[in-house]
This record gives structure tokens, C-alpha cells and sequence, in this order.
């Protein structure tokens, strides 16, 4: 039990931290070619901003498809190096063989295979190095070091599963589900020093990791409203598609939130050490207060809001999303959670029951901006935050006829510069793009290149 | 610490291959209890063995691990000798037990130094232990037997002690935890 709780812990401390930089992106070639921004009225605009409800999702422009089909390439390679008639003594899915790595199955399902891999990152090699005594421990974790974190750092998902409604006018009623996760960890002094600084363990010491995370999930009934508030000189007697949209456009929606379920667990966990430091074994620490909902409907109200411009060839908007959005859990339990060394058991205790409690969703904003040049050039931009890292996508879609070119530059969720090209042929209602975007490793300054193919049908 | 530094490497082993090298200071866990010192008494015109016995506790989960290497990089004893002349070499076993470490093959000789009379001889020990004990070094426990062995050619006993002073072994795993 012992091994399996430290192992949890430091585990996540490892897990959370190397996010894949491609996770954000789409599987649209087009997209990918321009570093993951996009110069359509697409879902991203609709989902984070709500007055693009009444922006008329013109396709057939450029850049603006009914559907897209991606190809995945990268499924042709992933199955000539793991046939699925071998799949029982491949050491990729074979718990059994030697060459097993639970970490690489993971990330195979956390992130498909589905683009082709033009050049990977080389795969970093690091050596960790533990001195050993009976009153000496150093640990001394190589490049990972740069790994372990100043700050509070942690992981987060703010998602809508599903958006079922109907509109009549400018409001919209609908119902949708959210889900919510978020975990942050934050290193005590002791223990940072000690896996990033190399400082060795000191006697009769105690080394923790604050924790706090929290899973929430539910459905929401929403009722929204979206209004062009005015209309541009151009969208008077307009004779293009273009200037047909012009005009201020405002919106917003109303959310009352009725959480299904949801658990919370804060606290430290950690291990302390005696003198001399391996006169015994070191005692774990675990004392985490758990709380969890008794009866579903966690009740709150919260909203989005959100503005675009559009003039002519120009386009801005932004959204901001679950304002407010607070839950109350009239019903909650809570317990403590407690390691006990001398018995090397878990004890759960109940400190109080049918509490109220509260929780919170984080607050997400998505900008964007788009220019079309009038030379078959758009350039746009957008800037995105789901309640924890900012992600910066500029790019640019010159086209020629049937012909496009797409180029662009990201600034990734760990501040490290991307960059995305590629083009595309339009045949009729069909379209064929190709995109290939860089992306790094953690421990990695050599970026890997992948190609995402994908057919757009407008 | 087991847990501990198994969990460390989880942490390394999300973040990129490598190696986990372990340099693990048997001396420590043996100074003062007794074990850090081989008495011996050898009879005039003869030879004898003695030894002191040793576990050594590795982290869980490399049963499928790949071990590089396993070397001494650090090791002192000094011979007291207390009477008699002779030589005395060390020899070191390794097993999975206590009792095998006495029917395991030696994996590692320090040839025989020359000791005489009252004096104390510094003997180095260092090798290269990698091929005869690596499967030991992917189990949590390896029992280490250090046996003096002595030689007398004279009329008189070989009398005195081996301590050890410094003893450091150096494991290189390809670190593939659980």
C-alpha cells in the first residue's frame, strides 16, 4: 500500500506536466497549416463565443467548409510497425514483454496516430542517479530537473459534451452537459530543492506535495440571445457575401448549472524521513480531506457573453465564458483520509455529512481576428484560455484560384514558439489540404514535424 | 525509500529514456554493527576462511529491467594484523539469500596481500561484478558475502582483523519500471 500511494503521487507529478503541444490542435489540414488558427466562423468561435450565434456561418467562402474529413496517414505507419495480427507479443500492448512501457501505451491513447510523422523529435535520453546511505539520499533526476516546477502546476479540462437546443429569433434554448476537472499540486520548499536542486535529504525532515483537485460534472439548461445590433454601410444593399455581414453583434447566454456529481480532494501527501535517514523505513504522509456529493443537482447560475465586429474584410471577436458559475451541493460528505504508517493502511473518517459545499468552474476566453486582404490573402489570429495556459495561433491563407498556401506561428501552452504551412487544392465541392506543424518534446529544444492531410467537402 | 524511488522513476520514466544509476554505499549500513570487520586466526601451516555477511536493499519493480552494469567503484578495508606472518585476499558472492551466498560463484577476487607481524595494510577493492550478478540486481534484496581468505606458511598463527573502511556499488539499470 505503502508503495502504491507514493507511487500515485509522484507519478502525477510527472504525468501532468509533459502535455502533448499538439493535443491542441484540430484535425483540419487547413488549420494545421496555419498553426492551429482558425479564419472560420467554425465551432471554436460559436462554442466560446456567443454572438457569433447570429453571424451567418457563411461555407463555401474561403477557408469555410461544411465538413471536414481528415485522412489519417499516420494509422498506414502505425500499422506496418504494429500489425494487428501481432498485437498479442507487441511490446507496445503487451504488459509481459521487457520492452513494455505503460507510459507509451498511454500516450498512444491520449494522442491517436492519426498524422504522419515527416520527422520525429529525437527521443530524449536522461539519466537519474540516486546516492544511497544509510544517512545519505541524493537524487539527482538530470535534465528532468527543469521538469519540476517553481509554482503551483497542475492540469485541467473545462469541456461542453453536448449543445441540444433549438432557436426561434435571436434566442436560442438548449441544454448542455459540462464536465470539469482540475488538479494542482504545489511542491513544499524542501522537496523542490530536493528534486530540483540536488540538495540532499536531510535527517528527521518531512518533504510534501500540496494537492488539490476537483471532478465535477452536469448538465446545463441554457437559454441564449444573440442580436446584430448594426449593420455595417457595406451590409446595406449588399452585393457580396462579404459585406453581407456586416455589422456589431452581441451575445450572451444564461446558464443554470445542475451538477450531477462531483468530488474535491485537498491535502498534503508526502513522505519524512528519520535520523539517520534509513534507520527505518521513511513513513509516508497522507492526510487529505475528501469531499463528495451525497445527491446530484449541485445548483448555480453563470454565463457567457461575447462581441464581434465584422466590416467588410475585417472581423473581431470575443467570448468569455461561465462567468459566475459557482455551484452550491446542498447535500456533500466529507471525509479525512488518513495513511497509517504503523499499520501501513489507509483510515477514512467522517468529519461531517449532509454539508453544504461550493465549487467553481474556471472562466475560459477565446479572441479572434481575421482580415481577408481582398487579393485572395486573410490573415487571423486568435488567443485562447481554458482557465490555465494561454495558447497563441497567427496565420495566414493566400489563394489562387483552386490553389491555397497557408503558413503560420503559435506560441504553445509551455511558451514555445510553433510554427505550421501548407496548402490545399479545391476541386468543385471538394477540397484536398495538407498541413504540417512542429511540436517539442518537454526535454527537447529539436522540434518534430507531422503532416495532417484532411478532405474538405464545401 | 523503496516507494519513493520507485515513484522517482516513474517520474523519469514519463519524461524520456534513460538510465537509473544507483550508487549505493554498502559501508554505510555495515559500519559499527559488526559486519565491517573479519576477524582471522590462521593455523601455522595452513589457510582459513572468514566472512561477513551483508543485505542490500534495491528498489521494487525492475524484475524486467536491463542491467548495464555492476561495479565496486568505491571499496577500502584495511588488514590489522596482529601477530604472525601470511596473506589474506578478499573474495566477494552475491546471492538472493543468506545461505546462497556460500554456494554462490565468486564474483569478484582481490588477489592476496602479504601482511606481517603488527601492521596495518591498506587493500583496495574495486571490479567489475556486471554479467555473474546481474538478474541479482533487478530483485529488491541481494545478500553480499565479503570472505577473507588466508594463507600461513610459518610456525606461527596469523592472527588479526580485515575492516572494511569504504564500500560503494554502482548499479546502471535501463530504467523499464513495472
Amino acid at each position: 500500500m505503502r508503495t502504491v500511494v507514493v507511487i500515485l503521487v509522484v507519478a502525477a507529478l510527472a504525468l501532468v506536466v509533459p502535455r502533448p503541444v499538439h493535443a491542441q490542435f484540430s484535425l483540419d489540414a487547413r488549420r494545421i497549416g496555419m498553426a492551429g488558427v482558425s479564419l472560420g466562423r467554425d465551432g471554436s468561435a460559436r462554442r466560446y463565443n456567443p454572438a457569433y450565434r447570429a453571424v451567418k456561418n457563411r461555407s463555401g467562402g474561403p477557408g469555410q467548409a461544411k465538413a471536414t474529413i481528415p485522412i489519417p496517414l499516420g494509422l498506414i505507419t502505425f500499422f506496418q510497425d504494429h500489425p494487428p495480427n501481432r498485437w498479442g507479443t507487441d511490446p507496445m500492448f503487451n504488459p509481459d514483454s521487457a520492452a513494455f512501457n505503460p507510459v507509451e501505451l498511454m500516450n498512444l491513447v491520449l494522442n491517436p496516430p492519426l498524422s504522419y510523422e515527416i520527422k520525429t523529435a529525437p527521443t530524449p535520453t536522461n539519466d537519474v542517479e540516486f546516492t544511497i546511505g544509510k544517512n545519505q539520499l541524493i537524487l539527482n533526476l538530470g535534465q528532468t530537473r527543469v521538469l519540476i516546477p517553481e509554482q503551483k502546476f497542475g492540469l485541467g479540462m473545462n469541456g461542453r459534451l453536448l449543445d441540444l437546443g433549438f432557436g426561434v429569433g435571436g434566442v436560442h434554448f438548449g441544454v448542455m452537459g459540462f464536465m470539469n476537472y482540475e488538479v494542482e499540486f504545489v511542491l513544499d520548499t524542501a522537496l523542490r530543492r530536493v528534486l530540483r536542486d540536488t540538495v540532499p535529504v536531510q535527517p528527521d525532515s518531512t518533504y510534501r506535495i500540496l494537492t488539490d483537485a476537483v471532478v465535477q460534472t452536469g448538465i446545463m439548461p441554457t437559454i441564449s440571445f444573440a442580436h446584430r445590433l448594426t449593420h455595417g454601410k457595406g451590409a446595406v444593399g449588399a452585393d457580396s457575401l462579404e459585406s453581407a455581414d456586416d455589422g456589431f453583434y452581441i451575445g450572451g447566454a444564461l446558464h443554470y448549472y445542475l451538477g450531477a456529481t462531483y468530488a474535491r480532494g485537498v491535502g498534503p501527501m508526502g513522505f519524512t524521513v528519520g535520523n539517520p535517514i534509513f534507520a527505518a523505513s521513511p513513513g509516508v504522509l497522507l492526510d487529505t480531506r475528501v469531499q463528495t456529493s451525497n445527491k446530484p443537482f449541485g445548483k448555480g447560475v453563470g454565463g457567457d457573453v461575447g462581441v464581434a465586429w465584422i466590416s467588410g474584410p475585417f472581423e473581431v471577436g470575443i467570448g468569455v465564458n461561465d462567468l459566475g458559475a459557482e455551484l452550491t451541493w446542498s447535500d456533500t460528505k466529507i471525509q479525512r483520509i488518513q495513511y497509517d504508517v504503523a499499520g501501513d493502511s489507509m483510515s477514512v473518517t467522517m468529519t461531517a455529512n449532509h454539508t453544504e459545499t461550493k465549487t467553481k468552474l474556471p472562466i475560459s476566453y477565446l479572441a479572434n481576428a481575421a482580415i481577408r486582404m481582398g487579393t485572395g490573402t486573410t490573415v487571423g489570429g486568435d488567443v485562447f484560455n481554458a482557465g490555465r495556459h494561454t495558447v497563441i495561433h497567427v496565420g495566414a491563407e493566400q489563394r489562387w484560384g483552386p490553389f491555397a498556401l497557408r503558413g503560420g506561428v503559435a506560441r504553445d501552452q509551455r511558451k514555445k514558439m510553433q510554427f505550421g504551412f501548407g496548402g490545399g487544392i479545391r476541386m468543385g465541392s471538394f477540397g484536398l489540404d495538407a498541413g504540417v506543424f512542429t511540436h517539442s518534446s518537454t526535454l527537447s529544444e529539436t522540434r518534430a514535424m507531422t503532416l495532417a492531410t484532411s478532405i474538405s467537402v464545401y | 525509500m523503496k516507494a519513493f524511488a520507485v515513484a522517482l522513476l516513474v517520474v523519469v520514466t514519463a519524461c524520456g529514456q534513460g538510465k537509473a544509476i544507483f550508487n549505493v554505499d554498502a559501508f554505510s549500513f555495515m559500519q559499527g554493527t559488526g559486519t565491517d570487520t573479519i576477524p582471522y586466526l590462521i593455523p601455522p601451516v595452513g589457510s582459513a576462511t572468514a566472512s561477513t555477511v551483508q543485505k542490500i536493499s534495491l528498489p521494487p519493480g525492475f524484475g524486467s529491467s536491463v542491467v548495464d552494469s555492476v561495479r565496486i567503484t568505491t571499496g577500502n578495508a584495511n588488514l590489522e594484523n596482529t601477530g604472525g606472518s601470511g596473506t589474506i585476499g578478499f573474495q566477494l558472492f552475491f546471492a538472493s539469500d543468506s545461505a546462497g551466498t556460500y554456494t554462490a560463484p565468486m564474483a569478484l577476487n582481490i588477489p592476496a596481500t602479504a601482511v606481517t607481524g603488527t601492521q596495518t595494510v591498506p587493500v583496495v577493492i574495486t571490479g567489475d561484478l556486471s554479467g555473474a550478478v546481474d538478474s541479482l540486481f533487478r530483485q529488491e534484496t541481494v545478500w553480499m558475502r565479503i570472505a577473507a581468505t588466508g594463507t600461513n606458511g610459518g610456525a606461527t598463527p596469523v592472527t588479526g582483523e580485515g575492516v572494511l573502511t569504504a564500500l560503494v556499488i554502482r548499479i546502471v539499470l535501463q530504467d523499464k519500471v513495472l
